[in-house]
């Protein structure tokens, strides 16, 4: 089949009533997570994981990519309006965007960020679409061995690019996996740390885990430290950028698309790096780099449009490879399994209907979001003043909620409270949670495949660099592991600094 | 931040020398064929270094992240009345049912962060209880405990 009959199908199935329904909510409940500060797309895709168990495998997909792109686009609004990003993608757009609000051009920096942000949105995934089923056809030549070695370089290259010390995102990593080897050996079906308890016999649960880390511990956090936001009081007009605003932005959209989509593909928070990267180059290649920070509009345009393009981008080694290379696409790969799909380099041509289901299904939600975005900011601005005393027992009511409903157990309820707990104290002395939920999912992978290469190997260690691909993959995690080593100043992505 | 980070640190060493220690139940195989105790023994050993080498980091300088103790003790507050009443409403959610649950849970929370109106707490509360309920249980269909009211 040629990809135009391929896009046919895939419209086929996204145009379905219920696809663009759910598509839809999908794409409003994301932006309403991007605009709210407090509760971020890991969260909100952790806690309607559940809901997603009685829908058809395309819809359940279509859905949860909905509130992640909905989060790229509804995070700018918040960082445009109040400066508090809704989301860490959208942080760099609050040194230009907030600036460009207080004058007077809210309407112009939002207009840009809802288009740069279709346009680049637009773009990653037109190159998701050429880009997954190559990479795709490529990994059926992989063994247990590239396996291992891919999932070992892709949890090295998410504790390099995370947040502060390498040592401590290491730390993270290990205690993932180690959560990941709870309940049942994935090999010979013998029991590892269950201590006779039922709900450990199957693991620990991904979406307790995961809103434990994201959800509950976000929301103790902002408990911690309550302070008064204040919301930019003004009109917003014109919200279409004018002839002089879309001549500074088109450069920084088109290379924001190129340079998102890239990031996109690697392992780490892609979208946040990207946005900082996109800044930084526009800063650098721009003829008044004195302007950025005082309301530039290249400063909102590049970083939009690079962290939505970073999202289709992050995509394809999950499609292609079955391997997560986020928080968020390890919940995606739980939400394939729940419905008895692994995703993996068979994954496009097993489940055509789906893969293209799901590529067409992000045209239509970018537009849809488009048109949503503009007409409807008045209302994200008055739900931006809805008071915290109010929000969080609601945020905290579905993440209850979505925990119980899977499987109707009030001991998931206790372990997502713990790791809210262990979250909250871990990001307090600056652990991330990434590594821990990418390492727990990429876990079971992990040990089956090493476990596979040494019985293959009879327990040599050649396989590992007797095999091109293999070598390679574990000579760039080595060099991510020594790097820090050598060269003592760790680049780290700032996440709340000023970028370069 | 020094003495949080040596104190996360011996944690951790606890930590990895309980999995060492658990890890002698399971069976370890050899090289060739390893068994089930072999990836967490791997991993408990990894988790050890790491936690010396933060422990050096803590020692001698190298840190980052921000202490724990930076809270006021209002904010502490808030964090443990909220834990409290998410721990009372597992507790007993079966026993008195969603609906009942949510509304005392909604009830806690609201007056957590500010001394909120009772007319506008009990609003909020009986709203979001009801609401919820009707997305999840009825038009969801997913089975929430009826609990003393039965439904």
């Amino acid at each position: 089949m040629d990809i135009f009959a391929n896009v046919v199908l895939g419209f086929s199935v996204a145009l379905t009533p219920t696809n663009l329904l759910f598509c839809f909510l999908g794409s409003v409940v994301g932006t309403l997570v991007g605009v709210l500060p407090g509760l971020g797309p890991v969260g909100a895709v952790a806690f309607l994981l559940s809901l997603t168990f009685k829908m058809a495998p395309a819809t359940a997909v279509i859905m949860l990519a909905g509130i992640y792109y909905g989060a790229m686009y509804g995070g700018s609004t918040t960082s445009i309006l109040v400066n508090i990003p809704g989301e860490t993608a959208s942080v760099v757009t609050c040194l230009d965007g907030y600036r460009m609000a207080r004058q007077g051009r809210a309407g112009a920096a939002l207009g840009i960020a809802a288009f740069g942000s279709f346009i680049a949105g637009t773009f990653g995934v037109i190159g998701l679409m050429f880009l997954a089923p190559m990479l795709g056809r490529a990994a059926l030549r992989f063994g247990p061995a590239e396996y291992f070695a891919l999932t070992l370089t892709g949890l090295t290259l998410v504790a390099y690019l995370t947040q502060g010390s390498m040592i401590k995102a290491l730390i993270m990593t290990v205690l993932g996996l180690l959560a990941g080897s709870v309940g049942m050996d994935p090999i010979s079906g013998e029991e590892r740390f269950t201590y006779g308890s039922l709900t450990l016999r199957d693991g620990l649960g991904l979406v307790p885990v995961a809103m434990g880390l994201f959800g509950v511990a976000e929301v103790l956090e902002n408990l911690a430290a309550i302070g008064t936001q204040s919301i930019y009081e003004t009109s917003i007009k014109g919200l279409l950028p004018n002839r002089k605003d879309w001549q500074a932005s088109g450069w920084p959209i088109a290379r924001g698309s190129v340079i998102g989509f890239l990031l996109g593909i690697l392992p780490g928070p892609g979208p946040v790096i990207a946005s900082f990267v996109s800044y930084a180059m526009e800063k650098r290649l721009s003829r008044h780099p004195e302007k950025f920070g005082t309301g530039a509009i290249e400063g909102v345009a590049g970083p939009e449009a690079a962290n939505n393009s970073a999202t289709a981008g992050s995509f394809i080694p999950l499609l292609s490879l079955g391997i997560p290379t986020s928080a968020i696409m390890a919940l995606f790969m739980g939400a394939l399994m729940i419905h008895g799909i692994q995703p993996g380099p068979l994954f496009i041509n097993k489940y055509p209907e789906l893969f293209w289901g799901f590529i067409a299904s992000m045209y239509i939600g970018n537009a849809m979001l488009l048109i949503l975005n503009l007409p409807l900011i008045g209302i994200w601005v008055r739900v931006l003043k809805t008071p915290y005393a109010i929000l969080f027992p609601m945020i905290l009511l579905f993440c209850l909620i979505g925990v119980y409903t899977l499987n109707s157990n009030t001991t998931e309820i206790i372990i997502m409270l713990i790791f809210g707990i262990g979250g909250f104290l871990f990001r307090r002395l600056g652990f991330e949670g990434a590594p821990f939920i990418l390492a727990m999912v990429l876990g079971p992978m992990m040990e089956t495949s090493l476990r596979q290469s040494l019985l293959i190997s009879r327990g040599s260690f050649a396989i590992f660099y007797t095999r091109p691909i293999c070598a390679t993959l574990l000579g760039v995690a080595a060099v991510f592991l020594l790097w820090p080593v050598f060269w003592s100043r760790h680049k780290n992505i700032p996440r709340s600094a000023t970028p370069p | 931040m020094k003495r949080s980070q040596l104190a996360v640190s011996i944690v951790l060493a606890g930590l990895a020398g309980f999995v060492l220690l658990e890890s002698r139940h399971l069976s370890f195989g050899s090289m060739r064929v390893p068994q089930t105790g072999f990836f967490p023994l791997v991993l408990a050993t990894l988790l050890l270094i790491l936690s010396i080498i933060l422990c050096g980091q803590g020692l001698f300088g190298a840190q980052s992240g921000r202490s724990p103790d930076n809270i006021l003790p209002e904010g502490w507050f808030r964090i443990a009345f909220t834990l409290i009443a998410m721990i009372g409403f597992a507790l007993v959610l079966e026993r008195l049912g969603f609906l009942l649950s949510t509304l005392f849970l909604m009830i806690l929370l609201l007056r957590a962060i500010e001394s909120q109106h009772w007319s506008k707490v009990f609003f909020v509360a009986v709203l979001t209880a009801i609401a919820s309920y009707a997305i999840f249980g009825w038009l969801l269909g997913i089975p929430l405990p009826g609990g003393i009211l039965g439904i």
